[in-house]
């Protein structure tokens, strides 16, 4: 008989709930005539379940769930960038160190050279950010970053220096999308420029400072000076401000609220 | 602070449909890896793809069984390739360990800690040393069938081989599972030693509905 023959087969497939309709009629009508066949589908059917019971496995951990959303808040970053791409401006050569410290000089370059705060100072800072090629100025700088660099990026605000953002640009420092943010005060300018995704130390060259739990770099760049920071979500921070000291320049970026809030 | 506007719709559709079979995907990548760590490796990676190729998912099918796919192909042609780079990693840094300072004895340790014992002896760790010793193509039929319930097509689909070929493999890794289940069980005392419930079939026997339902037709032709 065909369906004996059959049998593991029959079986398999009947457990698997894969017969065709008038097959599985016909091995039913089957089962109730031979003790043999109805015995061996008995057993597969037992074996089967202890399979399936084994096979069991844990749920996926609340950890892996988060990773899991973390990288495709990754991955529509990257989507967003790739939009955003024709925004950016310029590329500069080189690592990401050495190009931050060239857009600095480059930056720095423009502006005659004034060791004195002061009423000059003042004058020249103001200069510098009309001669700026911003993309953006005025009261509608902190909107048009949100809209043009990231969604949620806010502006650092430097609590009780009298800096103000004046305006922006959009750039990219070694293929990194980054916004140039210029601040400036009544007596000195200060100019951040902002870098996305990079490494912790990509900006890390120079003599290291520590606040709380966070690392804050001095960059050299010929005879500039720059602060950096990374901050933990890889948003790498350059702060300078020639008109001022390293100590001076430092007392100001930590009371930016990057480090007091967020 | 940079955190992101999603690609809304797109992630939307995503979330619902795709990031709700995550303990499904899990639950086949840690019987496919054997390890926890693995198998969280294996299914971010999987549904990032995922998510990359969402646009060419067909909204009609079935997205488990696309997501399955895709977890099933990452685990054979990256997951392996890690596998067997961080193997050699391992085996460096055990060497370079048991060079250091005292090598302890797996027993040994054993010995210390009778709740570990107990922990690492438990059946679950069975089912995987059982999976171990099981060929990757059967495994892989095994777990797509009984644990995610994917029908004979659907399997063929994913591993790229005809219905016939998932069933002898199913059917043969079930076999094998069964019976190193049975003699862990056994070694361990859970069992005693029997005869298997189910005779072996006859080996050289196809198991293939294709081969039954041609000598069906033979048979009522004639």
């Amino acid at each position: 008989m065909i369906l004996c023959e059959s049998i593991d087969t029959l079986a398999m497939a009947y457990l698997d709930d894969e017969l065709a309709a008038e097959e599985r009629r016909e091995l039913e009508l089957h089962l109730t005539e031979c003790t043999t066949c109805r015995a061996h589908l008995d057993a597969e059917r037992a074996e089967h379940a202890l399979l399936r019971k084994a096979l069991v496995a844990p749920p996926a951990s609340d950890l892996l769930r988060t990773k899991i959303a973390r990288a495709l808040d990754a991955e529509d970053r990257v989507a967003a960038r790739a939009e955003r791409k024709r925004w950016s401006s310029w590329l500069l050569p080189g690592s990401a160190v050495t190009a931050a410290a060239a857009a600095i000089v480059v930056f720095v370059g423009m502006r005659p050279p004034s060791p004195h705060v002061g009423s000059v100072a003042s004058e020249a800072a103001r200069q510098q950010s009309r001669t700026l090629p911003l993309d953006v100025q005025g009261a509608s700088t902190a909107p048009w970053v949100k809209e043009h660099f990231a969604p949620e990026f806010i502006p650092p605000v430097f609590l009780g220096t009298g800096l103000s953002l004046k305006g922006s640009r959009l750039t990219a420092v070694y293929g990194h999308d980054a916004v140039l943010l210029a601040y400036q005060a009544d007596s000195f300018a200060l100019t951040a420029l902002v870098v996305r995704d990079v490494g912790d130390d990509d900006l890390g060259e120079g003599s290291e400072f520590q606040l709380g739990n966070r690392t804050l770099h001095v960059i050299q760049a010929k005879d500039r000076v720059a602060i950096s920071y990374v901050a933990p979500d890889h948003t790498g921070y350059m702060f300078f401000a020639p008109e001022l000291t390293v100590d001076e320049l430092l007392q100001i970026v930590v009371a930016s609220d990057l480090f007091q809030h967020r | 602070m940079l955190a992101v506007r999603p690609n809304q719709p797109k992630r939307t559709a995503f979330e619902r449909q795709a990031l709700v079979h995550t303990d499904a995907l899990f639950g086949a990548a840690y019987r496919l890896t054997r390890n926890a760590r693995d198998a969280e490796d294996l299914v971010q990676d999987a549904l990032l793809r995922a998510y990359r190729f969402w646009d060419s998912f067909q909204q009609d099918s079935n997205c488990k069984a696309w997501l399955l796919r895709i977890v099933t192909n990452t685990f054979i042609n990256e997951y392996q390739r890690k596998k067997r780079s961080r193997e050699v990693l391992d085996a460096a840094s055990a060497e370079q360990d048991a060079t250091d300072g005292v090598l302890v004895h797996a027993e040994a340790n054993d010995k210390r800690s009778p709740e570990k014992v107990l922990m690492h002896h438990s059946v679950s760790d069975d089912v995987q040393r059982a999976l171990e010793s099981l060929p990757d193509d059967f495994r892989t039929a095994v777990i797509l069938c009984d644990m995610q319930g994917l029908s004979y097509k659907e399997i063929a689909d994913i591993m790229e081989c005809p219905v016939g070929t998932v069933m002898s493999r199913l059917f043969r890794g079930r076999k094998l599972l069964a019976s190193a289940l049975r003699e862990f069980a056994v070694a361990e005392g859970y069992v005693k030693p029997s005869t298997p419930t189910t005779p072996p079939a006859d080996g050289d026997k196809p198991i293939d509905l294709e081969t039954y339902r041609a000598a069906k037709a033979r048979e009522s032709k004639s």
